[in-house]
């Protein structure tokens, strides 16, 4: 499989402070992998850099996207070369709805108003349309809401921010569904998967989307990589501390 | 097309030569006129008043009911006119605009009336159009709704594009009888140094409602508008929603005082007003003196508003009645660049996302705007987001 996204010697400040310093990642196309680390260690930073947010300044390195270097593109034009992100806590925009972005996927034809319909019925969002965008939403229904718009627009590469975060059980299974179907194997030849990159705290998603790879960070490093499930398990028993010495010894 | 003739076949002696009908208004002055909601295709309007400078230029009123003159043919017809409206709710010395138009020897303006029970489905337009550089419009308008009669009337003020400076004074008096409803959208589009001094007063009887929209797209170099309504009957309401975009140079002050006179009236004022620089002051006086019901919010955002660009936002309350429920807000922001990227991070372009919040912001919470405005509103947000 030839490489989607490349992260190479990756530093980035926040408000001037160092958060990530010389991270390297590659996933390779039709791979999904898992993001482990605690609290603050620079996950979402990462995501957040990969998808071209101000506020996170690239001081050394650079973000490579299907072999072309993206560090200086902006964040329309990542999204553009297929590039997507379902944030944890995404704003709420007064005034502006769900259905205009939807909308613009449609309009831009990246999904028929059909299939939309089908999106919107599966996870439930029909009385969301007319609502400003994530205002007042549950946890789950963030989680649904940034999901859809994923499944509308499309991306070849698409990060997820804690998706089974603030999610009930119940809820836990739609998400899971969702996921599945956004990953799930494409009737191309060679059959392939979208790519992505998955943050997660629990583990829960891990029972509906099989993770390729999984990745530990701490302290603004990636510092093991290996079976996501082994190291799951592992930070789960015995903390991320005592997993990241390296339990399976595959090198990032 | 018969009161057409009509109004045209009374027209003074100083207009009636120049009077058009409306298909052939010139495609220089369709374009500028569309630009504020006034157009030239007949079927879509149930009146129109178009003054080009200071001569009329098109009237026709196509409803029974509607009757739609310049000021100085009513004032000759209707002695009734000058004894009980011209200058009754607006005094001819408050200030040296008023003056300057009472003073004028034959007035311009319009004046309209919608005679009892009589409810216009289309909308009336009205025009006021600046096609020359540098000249003073001195302007009154009276409008009449008599019992139970209902209009909606778009007046579109407007200066050709190559118009940089010029003076409009306007003063018009609306009369709005019991159980009667005006709408008025009033869509300003002026050159950068045009100084607009609109004065507006209104009376609203028992049961009648009044709904007043202000829109200014192109940003003038200098607006001063303090509208004042008195709602005299019981139960009479009315609705201020104002929309303004300053840009550099701008030095723009809208307000609204409104009396609750009478038992069971409401009121409520809403600004929206977006700085990419100059001066915008955002007032609105409530003055509760019966059990009633008022609300006044100003919300500005400031999108690259220079140096010294500034949104001031007064809104104020006044109760003299123990019964007179009343409150106000008051808010000002910038657009945070995490929604303007959230939007971006689905495809969508930076100019085009910020002309989506700004849109957002502008008409949040303000139901029922209609097509006309809502195409405006559309246009602001389109030159906010491009920063002008």
């Amino acid at each position: 499989m030839s490489t989607l996204l490349e992260v190479r010697d990756l530093h980035v400040e926040v408000a001037g402070e160092e958060i990530l310093h010389g991270v390297d990642l590659t996933i390779p196309e039709g791979e999904v992998h898992a993001l482990f680390g605690p609290n603050g260690s620079g996950k979402t930073s990462l995501m957040m850099t990969i998808m071209g947010f101000s506020g996170y300044e690239i001081t050394q390195g650079a973000v490579l996207f299907d072999g072309k270097d993206i560090t200086d593109l902006d964040v329309t034009e990542r999204a553009r070369l297929g590039i997507g992100v379902a944030q944890q806590r995404p704003p709420t925009i007064t005034g502006v709805q769900l259905h205009q972005v939807l909308d613009y996927a449609v309009d831009n034809g990246l999904c028929p108003r059909e299939h939309l319909q089908e999106l919107l019925a599966q996870a439930r969002l029909d009385d969301f349309l007319t609502r400003d965008i994530n205002g007042g939403l549950s946890g789950g229904e963030i989680r649904r809401s940034e999901i859809l718009q994923l499944m509308v627009t499309q991306p070849r590469f698409a990060m997820m921010d804690e998706p089974d975060s603030g999610v009930d059980v119940e809820a836990m299974k739609l998400v899971g569904q969702m996921l599945n179907e956004l990953f799930s194997l494409e009737t191309s030849h060679p059959a392939k998967r979208r790519t992505g990159l998955i943050i997660t705290h629990t583990g829960q998603i891990l029972n509906y989307i099989q993770a390729d790879k999984g990745h530990v960070m701490m302290r603004g490093e990636l510092a093991c990589s290996g079976n996501p499930r082994l190291i799951f398990d592992t930070a789960c028993t015995s903390g991320y501390e005592i997993c990241v010495q390296c339990i399976n010894g595959v090198e990032v | 097309m018969k009161k057409t003739r009509s109004a045209i076949d009374n027209q003074t002696t100083n207009t009636e030569t120049d009077l058009i009908p409306l298909n052939q208004v010139d495609e220089t002055d369709a374009a500028a006129l569309a630009e504020v909601g006034v157009i030239v295709d007949a079927r879509q309007r149930s009146g129109t008043y178009i003054q080009r400078d200071h001569k009329p230029l098109c009237i026709m009123a196509q409803n029974e009911g509607l009757e739609l003159l310049p000021i100085a043919q009513a004032l000759e017809m209707y002695p009734w006119v000058r004894e009980n409206y011209y200058w009754n709710l607006v005094s001819p010395n408050q200030d040296e605009i008023t003056q300057h138009c009472a003073a004028q020897k034959v007035p311009q303006g319009f004046f309209i009336r919608v005679k009892k029970g009589v409810k216009i489905d289309k909308p009336c337009q009205a025009s006021l159009y600046m096609a020359h550089t540098n000249i003073t419009q001195a302007i009154h308008n009276i409008i009449i709704l008599e019992e139970g009669a209902e209009l909606h009337l778009i007046t579109g003020c407007v200066s050709q594009h190559q118009v940089h400076t010029g003076l409009h004074y306007a003063v018009s008096e609306h009369y709005i009888g019991k159980h009667a409803t005006l709408t008025s959208t009033m869509i300003h589009s002026w050159g950068p140094e045009v100084i607009v001094r609109p004065h507006a007063g209104t009376s609203v009887e028992e049961g009648g409602t009044f709904v007043n929209n202000y829109v200014s797209l192109r940003p003038a170099g200098d607006i001063l508008s303090r509208p004042t309504t008195w709602l005299n009957g019981k139960g009479a309401s009315a609705k201020y929603f104002t929309v303004i975009l300053g840009s550099k140079g701008s030095e723009i002050t809208t307000g609204g005082d409104v009396y609750l006179n009478a038992e069971g009236t409401s009121a409520e004022i809403a600004h929206r007003g977006v700085c990419t620089g100059g001066h915008l002051n955002q007032e609105g006086l409530l003055i509760g003196n019966a059990p009633c019901r008022a609300h006044v919010d100003c919300a500005g955002m400031l999108v690259d508003p220079g140096v010294d660009g500034y949104i001031e936002s007064i809104p104020g309350l006044r109760a003299t009645h123990p019964d007179a429920r009343m409150s106000h807000e008051a808010s000002i922001g910038k657009i945070a660049p995490e929604e303007v990227e959230y939007l971006q991070s689905r495809g969508i372009e930076e100019r085009e996302a910020i002309s989506m919040i700004i849109r957002g912001f502008l008409d949040a919470d303000i139901e029922g705007l209609g097509p006309e405005l809502d195409a405006r509103i559309a246009e602001i947000a389109e030159l906010a987001g491009h920063g002008e």
